[in-house]
């Protein structure tokens, strides 16, 4: 399953954290059926290249991510249902931050939990390339201010 | 012949903000497709609609193949330069 929420994915993020807890224990109440667990976090990173100033790095104060609503959580939800089957995981459930996201917080977490580790790691990469590339997701860089007046 | 059809296009991500604006209009000879859509977005768009690039369309919120007809009315959306995570 996959959820868009507003805003950064923090543990005060009610919702969110009773989605992963409950999907989470579905996974394990599987007559030890569960091998592999594995949480991926997407952290708004403070350095990044400008690529409207030579690739120069700059410091963020922030991403603001945009969705195509309804699509966005629907095709999430589809391509968590397409890797889930192709890699037979017990679960996989993804959660991705709509709005802004300051430096440091997370914006995106993926828990997979599958009968053994190597389908279990190759599905998150999978989710993640394929999340880059297909679903309908932008994020807007937000640049430190490059001088402030005194 | 037929009438010319208008499509608006919502915009997303750099093209919103290359556009300063959420959607462009089109005026496409009827019947439209979504190839015949995106060609016309690449006069307007040519950074982000270009058919070299991944640049995809959404007709009515589901991703349109290029052979998609496009009516008049329908929502039709530019997904190109996705990048969420």
């Amino acid at each position: 399953m996959a959820l868009i929420v507003d805003g950064p994915l923090t543990e005060l993020t009610e919702r969110t954290a009773l989605v992963e807890r409950s999907a989470r224990l579905r996974a394990l109440d599987r007559g030890g059926k569960v091998g592999a667990s594995v949480r991926f976090e997407g952290i708004v990173r403070r350095n990044e290249p400008d690529h409207d100033r030579a690739g120069e790095m700059r410091d963020l104060t922030a991403l603001e991510y945009q969705t195509y609503d309804p699509m966005a959580e629907r095709e999430l939800t589809a391509l968590a249902n397409e890797i889930a089957n192709r890699h037979q995981l017990i679960s996989l459930i993804a959660l991705h931050s709509r709005g802004r996201v300051e430096v440091g917080q997370i914006s995106f977490v993926l828990t997979a939990a599958g009968t053994h580790r190597a389908e279990t790691l190759a599905a998150i990469d999978e989710f993640i390339s394929r999340l880059k590339r297909d679903i309908p997701i932008w994020k807007t860089l937000i640049w430190e201010p490059r001088f402030s007046l005194h | 012949m037929n009438n010319p059809i208008t499509i608006h296009v919502l915009l997303f991500g750099n093209a919103r903000i290359h556009a300063q604006s959420d959607r462009v209009t089109l005026t496409l000879p009827a019947p439209a497709t979504a190839r015949s859509v995106l060609a016309e977005l690449a006069i307007q768009l040519p950074q982000f609609a270009s058919t070299s690039t991944s640049a995809r369309l959404a007709v009515n919120q589901a991703f349109a193949s290029d052979e998609t007809p496009v009516h008049q009315g329908d929502e039709v959306a530019l997904i190109s330069l996705v990048g969420g995570g």
